[in-house]
């Protein structure tokens, strides 16, 4: 028998294609470029805190993809594709892990950017403690932005200006949010299971984000 | 919901967009076999439809319906970046499901490979039909001959023959399925200023009369609702609408 988790992995290498055909990435991933950029043209200090500019730059980068990755199809082919996968659970989980793949690769390419760009020396165990922070951001970003996408808010106006408004909030409540646990630590070139704590959040947050789409659609 | 052997089953199935008036009320449909569905534009059939795919879910209701479905939407959208061949394959895969040779029955031209946003509007409509008979059980097609040329659109009549499908037809293909007049229900003659209420309650075909003060709802069976409104004018009643 044709088993669900095949079905959602086809479904993924449909939705990554259907993405890349659509070039609608290309918009955040060019001002992912652009600012890091900008980030690493001069010193940008120690191993750790340098990390804490490129996770404060992907939880946009990753919210904004997910809206691109959400609203890829249009809404009648994205009826066919829930009725040719058996329902929107298993879409909608595609949808998710897209992001995911999305968000780990532009966290991958922030990572080692870091240790190309900079004059210091990295350590294997800094380089994963990147990693990481950076995954947790493309984590937080991924589940904001599929929090307010399609078929949540299926107006592409209103999933715009509320993933903005939450987005913008969130930096100034600072230590109030997981995305704040993740900067502070990094700006004090540390690392610590705050992280962790924020990728769990990340995690809750991504499959609240599924749960709340199926039960709206 | 699954495992109603290879029909679908609608059970007492209602439909309202958020607040919005009832599309659809307590509908009962059994598919086995080809069922064609009918009905003026607002009826409710391509609401229907996607309630049978999966697509929505009934406000009340309940709906049983086989594993593999095959859904055609209304219209399938013209800007689609991804070439005819990938989409099928994608959705092939997805089904788990081999290619099939629908594009050469229905006789496709033009180029598998390119922009699907490039084929003609009965070109994509086939590619359309193509990933829907992926589907081993049912088919639910929402107009699904719009755009096909004579042939194809005769092709397609006899592919669908055997087949388990529910289909919304405005053209009268398929004359030998099974038909379902989703207009069928009733009509509702909304009236003011009512004068011999019990001369319409007593006419051929009215249901129900619902009087309140100089105005009243009558509800009418389709066939006899033309004399019903005759009659309700002959006696000097205003009519507000019919529904």
């Amino acid at each position: 028998m044709f088993g669900a988790e095949r079905a959602v992995i086809s479904l993924v290498r449909y939705l990554a294609a259907d993405v890349f055909r659509g070039q609608r990435f290309l918009a955040p991933l060019l001002v992912f470029l652009g600012v890091m950029g900008m980030l690493f043209s001069y010193d940008p200090g120690p191993q750790l805190s340098a990390y804490s500019g490129s996770s404060a730059l992907i939880y946009p980068i990753c919210a904004w993809l997910a809206v691109v990755v959400a609203t890829s199809e249009d809404v009648v082919r994205r009826e066919i594709t829930v009725v040719s996968a058996g329902g929107w659970p298993r879409v909608l989980s595609a949808v998710a892990m897209t992001t995911v793949l999305f968000g780990l690769g532009v966290a991958v390419v922030a990572t080692v950017w870091a240790v190309v760009a900079s004059p210091r020396p990295y350590t294997f165990g800094e380089f994963l403690a990147g990693l990481g922070a950076h995954g947790v951001c493309a984590l937080l970003g991924a589940g904001v932005g599929l929090l307010f996408a399609r078929p949540v808010f299926t107006a592409i106006g209103r999933t715009v200006m509320a993933v903005f408004a939450v987005v913008v909030f969130t930096y100034p409540l600072g230590r109030w949010t997981p995305l704040g646990w993740v900067l502070d630590v990094l700006g004090h070139n540390q690392f610590s299971l705050a992280v962790l704590w924020a990728g769990v959040f990340g995690a809750v947050l991504v499959s609240g984000a599924v749960v709340l789409g199926v039960r709206r659609a | 919901m699954g495992g109603y052997l290879d029909g679908v089953l609608l059970d007492q199935v209602s439909k309202r967009y958020g607040r919005g008036p009832w599309v659809l009320r307590d509908l009962t449909l059994e598919v086995t076999g080809t069922v064609v569905l009918t009905g003026a534009n607002g009826t409710g059939k391509s609401t229907l439809l996607k309630i049978a795919a999966g697509v929505l879910k009934p406000s009340s209701g309940r709906v049983v319906r086989p594993a593999s479905v095959g859904y055609v939407p209304e219209r399938f959208p013209s800007d689609v970046k991804m070439s005819a061949s990938s989409y099928l394959a994608h959705m092939g895969r997805v089904r788990g499901a081999g290619a099939n040779d629908v594009l050469e029955r229905l006789g496709f031209v033009g180029s598998l490979s390119a922009p699907m946003s490039e084929l003609s509007k009965g070109n994509a409509q086939k590619v359309a039909l193509a990933q829907a008979f992926l589907a081993t059980d049912l088919l639910v097609f929402d107009e699904p001959w719009t755009g096909l040329d004579p042939e194809a659109a005769a092709e397609l009549c006899v592919m669908l023959e055997g087949r388990t499908a529910l289909v919304s037809d405005h053209e009268g293909h398929l004359e030998s399925a099974t038909r379902v007049d989703l207009a069928g229900g009733h009509v509702t003659i909304e009236l003011s200023r009512v004068v011999g209420l019990d001369a319409l309650e007593a006419l051929e075909g009215v249901q129900s009369v619902l009087s309140r003060g100089s105005s009243a709802r009558v509800v009418v069976a389709p066939d006899r609702s033309d004399q019903v409104l005759a009659e309700a004018l002959r006696l000097g009643c205003s009519v507000r609408s019919v529904r």
